[in-house]
């Protein structure tokens, strides 16, 4: 019975640290293209503390960003975000949100209109940890 | 003969082990742990108690304890801590009515803080019989050690990170917002289980700062800010363990 209880509590604490992770249901979102236009691309590179594959495309409807990853490929990790950073490293940024899944196509909302010609570069970053999964440089 | 029987006499006198002993009840000393919890974060505290009782026939209680505070959160949202940026008023004791300065406040959102405080505390109590009573303490000065952790500075919606947020390590109690550090408060309503052991019902309010090493907040009158608070609202319960006090006759 003590057993149990312990394996319980342990399943339990295993459970509430996985729920940090990022879904790995290859997800399908996609940007409407025959309303949208392409405005910034890039290619992922892997950082120091993941390995990430894929294209960060920006598109703009009317005024309006959207981020899109395509093709991803992420190794998971706890508390990952999807940033529009100003530098390679996370240092200045704005959240786009938590990384939604680590495979397939995602798009997330860019909230304000940032100045493109200083966000640079979308990232993927374990915030909870502050280490860089994988970065990529927008540009037109 | 005279002579021994007036030394015997002397150290019957001097020795507690030959005299007459009660417990005394003007004096409260207890040990007490506690933990409590809150939202995304959570505090245990351990301390030495030292209160004397006196006026209303010993109801009231008065005294200062030794408390150890440890504090462990995840993403905690700590904001500009000066009182002058953080308050409309602050003219000590009136700051606690005074409304914030919403413009002037920026977020730091610690990801996994840690501290350990070790403060002297002031303590009142009011026991209503030998079975309930009612107390509040406050830590009043002290130091403080604790993890070192990223955190995220907010300011109009723009993010930048500390790589290295660390726990402000001088603690003093000044009123309000005008605190330094870290200092732990309890509101709580004890029961006695018996002579020794009692079990206490804890409001606590705990007060945190961080401080950033390479990112900095610039205030809107140009102040240049670096510490930031959080104000913990927990829960818990706590059990004394009370030794009896010998009082010679």
């Amino acid at each position: 019975m003590r057993l149990l209880i312990v394996l319980g509590f342990l399943g339990l604490f295993i459970q509430s640290c996985r729920k940090d992770y990022a879904s790995s249901i290859p997800l399908q979102e996609n940007v409407d293209t025959t309303i949208a236009s392409v405005k910034y691309s890039g290619d992922f590179m892997s950082g120091p503390f993941g390995s990430v594959s894929g294209t960060a495309k920006i598109y703009e409807t009317g005024g309006f960003y959207q981020v899109a990853l395509r093709d991803m490929t992420i190794s998971n990790g706890p508390d990952l975000h999807v940033y529009l950073s100003q530098e390679e490293q996370p240092l200045n940024f704005i959240d786009l949100g938590k990384l939604k899944s680590t495979s397939g196509n995602q798009v997330y909302p860019v909230i304000n209109i940032p100045d493109f010609s200083l966000y640079k570069y979308v990232l993927i970053h374990c915030q909870k940890y502050n280490h860089l999964f994988g970065s990529a440089q927008v540009e037109p | 003969m005279r002579k021994i029987c007036l030394i015997f006499f002397v150290m019957c006198a001097l020795n507690p082990s030959y005299a007459q002993s009660i417990d005394d009840i003007r004096v409260n000393r207890y040990v007490d742990l506690a933990t409590t919890i809150g939202k995304s974060q959570g505090s245990i505290s351990g301390s030495y108690v030292y209160n004397r009782r006196s006026w209303n026939k010993k109801k009231w209680e008065a005294g200062i304890s030794l408390r150890w505070t440890g504090y462990v959160g995840t993403k905690a949202e700590f904001i500009t801590a000066p009182a002058r940026l953080a308050r409309t008023n602050t003219i000590p004791f009136l700051i606690f009515f005074a409304g914030q300065r919403k413009e002037s406040q920026d977020t730091l959102t610690v990801q996994r803080p840690l501290t350990n405080s070790i403060n002297l505390a002031l303590n009142i109590g009011y026991n209503f019989n030998s079975k309930w009573s009612l107390g509040f303490n406050i830590d009043i000065i002290g130091f403080t050690f604790g993890r070192r952790s990223s955190a995220i500075l907010t300011t109009h919606g723009k993010m930048q990170t500390e790589p290295a947020a660390k726990p402000a390590s001088f603690n003093l109690l000044l009123t309000g917002d005008h605190d330094r550090g870290s200092l732990n408060s309890e509101f709580f309503l004890r029961y006695h289980l018996n002579d020794t052991w009692s079990i206490r019902a804890i409001y606590e309010f705990l007060f945190v700062e961080y401080k950033t090493q390479s990112v900095k907040q610039v205030a809107p009158d140009g102040t240049i800010v670096n510490r930031f608070r959080n104000k913990a609202n927990t829960f818990g319960l706590g059990f004394s363990y009370h030794f009896k006090t010998k009082y010679y006759l």
